[in-house]
């Protein structure tokens, strides 16, 4: 913008400034100071002490940690594939204009909107052992009728079915992408002879790739998190820590148990494994030779 | 790409009859929400998949208000709403503006930091963020849920604000500038009125947002008298965990303005132009 005086360029930066001051008072602020608090004891009555490592010790020691942990990767590995591939085979399935095509991608994106509280009370009802839609529809069809939430053998199923369900933004995305991709490619893809699913294979899937790659990565971290209002509202992770997960966990050491250093230990602990998951998948991307650049 | 072009077997069963029942499958939470939300107080669970009560009633909505303030709880959730939706707009607007019209490397630097925001775990914060809250003597206030739209809400919104102005010709605003105007009279002359499609996305995800919001309402209010909906259903489930009725009425008293307010502006996300801030 050579011909932009300098006030010009003073003014964009104001207009930038409650976007950054806020982001570096609401995100900055507080995450250099959950790596501090990590490190002492505070109740938030008495100022904090200093006790080193002493609350990742204490909490290495504590099945109940190992076990959130355990829950969190684990609905992770379940339900993110599962999101993705939702995601991607609606917007497969619905990206051709033609008529109704709108309402089915309206429908297909509604729950998504759904609030969280009213989404997991409609899911509790849903999976209700005795009286829910599915356990009854199971019954007529004389089929087995798992005690689902009730039982700590399948309590995370539910939480895996609601989660793919919320996938609206994923869909967009990819919506939008699908509608990006240069047309030419698949013209000369066609002349080649090239079916639909080998335009789809060798074409769509590798141009898709860097969309799909930053996808997951933004999906782990919000699955990751959006367990929180499901296990507090449906479960409070039980039965048996079968759903205890660690926000929920993170939730209960902090504002149950006052223990905000052992919280913002698991904060970091939170904050390091989302790191190295979106680290090792960013790697495997990367050595099939993409990289997730916008 | 090779789409079939209508007719024959596979063209139907992709074109038409799949994607009716994924929208049915979609919609079946919210269908048996309103279903059960209808059936009459009292009555002994259904035994059989109920698509209708056999004499719906109303009556649940009812006395949703009667064993809890919702009509307060509903006034706090608007004032919220109300307060943050117009602030993020602004908020988010201004630094999208802003981002597109700086120089290449300054540019880049903000997509990048905004895209990594995405990927923050919001509650790797909450816990430090309500120790904050509390030191400023911010909690157990309705500012303290609106907080966060004196930053623009969200980075997406600041970045669907960036990609919308970034395909609006730089010459016009440069035009602009060469006229005397400052870069803040710009973005509210020229610049936001040209990104109305954009502007009315943002409001209504923001409303979404803050309207849905239950974690913010958790952490940081003890006083009941500033409940929002979600904790107001929240209590509600506290009150009686197996009125399934009277739950599904005041879940969709909470859900039916988000699903409405989306469903008015679907196109500008689903259509076929996509998210586009192109002037017609």
């Amino acid at each position: 913008m050579r011909r932009f005086s300098l006030s010009w360029q003073a003014g964009l930066w104001a207009m930038l400034l409650p976007y950054l001051v806020g982001t570096l008072l609401l995100v900055g602020l507080p995450a250099l100071m959950s790596a501090i608090l990590a490190f002492t004891t505070y109740d938030a009555l008495t100022p904090p002490v200093f006790v080193g490592f002493a609350n990742f010790r204490l909490l290495a020691a504590d099945p109940i940690v190992t076990t959130a942990i355990g829950n969190s990767l684990v609905f992770i590995l379940l339900a993110v594939p599962l999101r993705i591939l939702g995601a991607l085979g609606l917007a497969l399935l619905l990206l051709r204009p033609r008529r109704g095509v709108s309402g089915y991608r309206a429908a297909a994106y509604v729950p998504t909107v759904i609030p969280d509280v009213a989404f997991a009370l409609i899911w509790l009802w849903i999976f209700n052992p005795l009286f829910g839609p599915v356990n009854v529809a199971l019954g007529a069809l004389g089929l087995p009728q798992p005690g689902w939430l009730a039982d700590a053998e399948t309590a995370r199923y539910p939480f895996v079915v609601m989660s793919v369900f919320q996938i609206g933004e994923g869909f967009v995305v990819l919506l939008a992408a699908l509608r990006g991709l240069p047309r030419e490619y698949f013209d000369a893809g066609a002349v080649d002879g090239a079916g639909r699913w080998g335009s789809f294979r060798y074409l769509t899937l590798p141009l898709l790739l860097p969309w799909l790659a930053l996808l997951t990565f933004r999906d782990i971290i919000l699955t990751f998190q959006w367990t929180f209002t499901p296990s507090f509202v449906m479960t409070g992770g039980d039965p048996y820590y079968a759903t205890m997960f660690l926000p929920l966990l993170t939730y209960e050491e902090a504002f149950d148990r006052f223990r905000f250093g052992a919280g913002s230990a698991l904060m970091l602990i939170t904050f390091l494994l989302s790191a190295a998951i979106i680290g090792g998948i960013y790697l495997l991307f990367r050595r099939r030779g993409y990289t997730a650049d916008v | 790409m090779s789409e079939p072009r209508g007719g024959g077997c596979a063209g139907l069963l992709t074109g038409h009859l799949l994607p009716v029942l994924v929208a049915a499958l979609f919609l079946l939470p919210l269908l048996w929400m309103i279903t059960t939300s209808l059936r009459e107080a009292g009555l002994p669970p259904p035994r059989t998949i109920e698509w209708l009560p056999e004499s719906p009633s109303g009556d649940n909505y009812a006395a949703v208000f009667e064993l809890l303030p919702f009509g307060r709880y509903l006034f706090n959730s608007l004032a919220v709403v109300t307060l943050a939706v117009p602030l993020t707009i602004i908020t988010a607007s201004m630094a999208g503006f802003a981002m597109a019209l700086l120089e290449r490397r300054s540019r880049v630097a903000l997509v990048v930091l905004s895209v990594a925001l995405l990927m923050v775990p919001i509650t790797a914060l909450w816990l430090t963020r309500f120790l904050l809250f509390s030191w400023i003597g911010l909690t157990d206030s309705l500012l303290a849920l609106a907080v966060p739209s004196l930053a623009g809400s969200s980075p997406l919104f600041v970045l669907l604000f960036y990609w919308t102005f970034r395909r609006v010709s730089p010459d016009i605003f440069e035009m602009a500038h060469l006229d005397g105007a400052g870069a803040i009279s710009v973005w509210r002359r020229i610049a936001l009125p040209n990104a109305l499609p954009t502007t009315i996305a943002v409001a209504v995800l923001t409303f979404i947002l803050y309207w849905s919001d239950f974690i913010s309402p958790l952490l940081y209010l003890r006083d009941q008298g500033l409940y929002t909906l979600p904790l107001g259903l929240r209590q509600l489930q506290q009150l009686d965990p197996t009125d399934w009725p009277l739950l599904m009425a005041g879940a969709v008293m909470l859900t039916l303005p988000a699903v409405l307010f989306f469903l008015v502006v679907q196109h500008l996300f689903l259509g076929e132009r996509g998210f586009s801030g192109r002037r017609r």
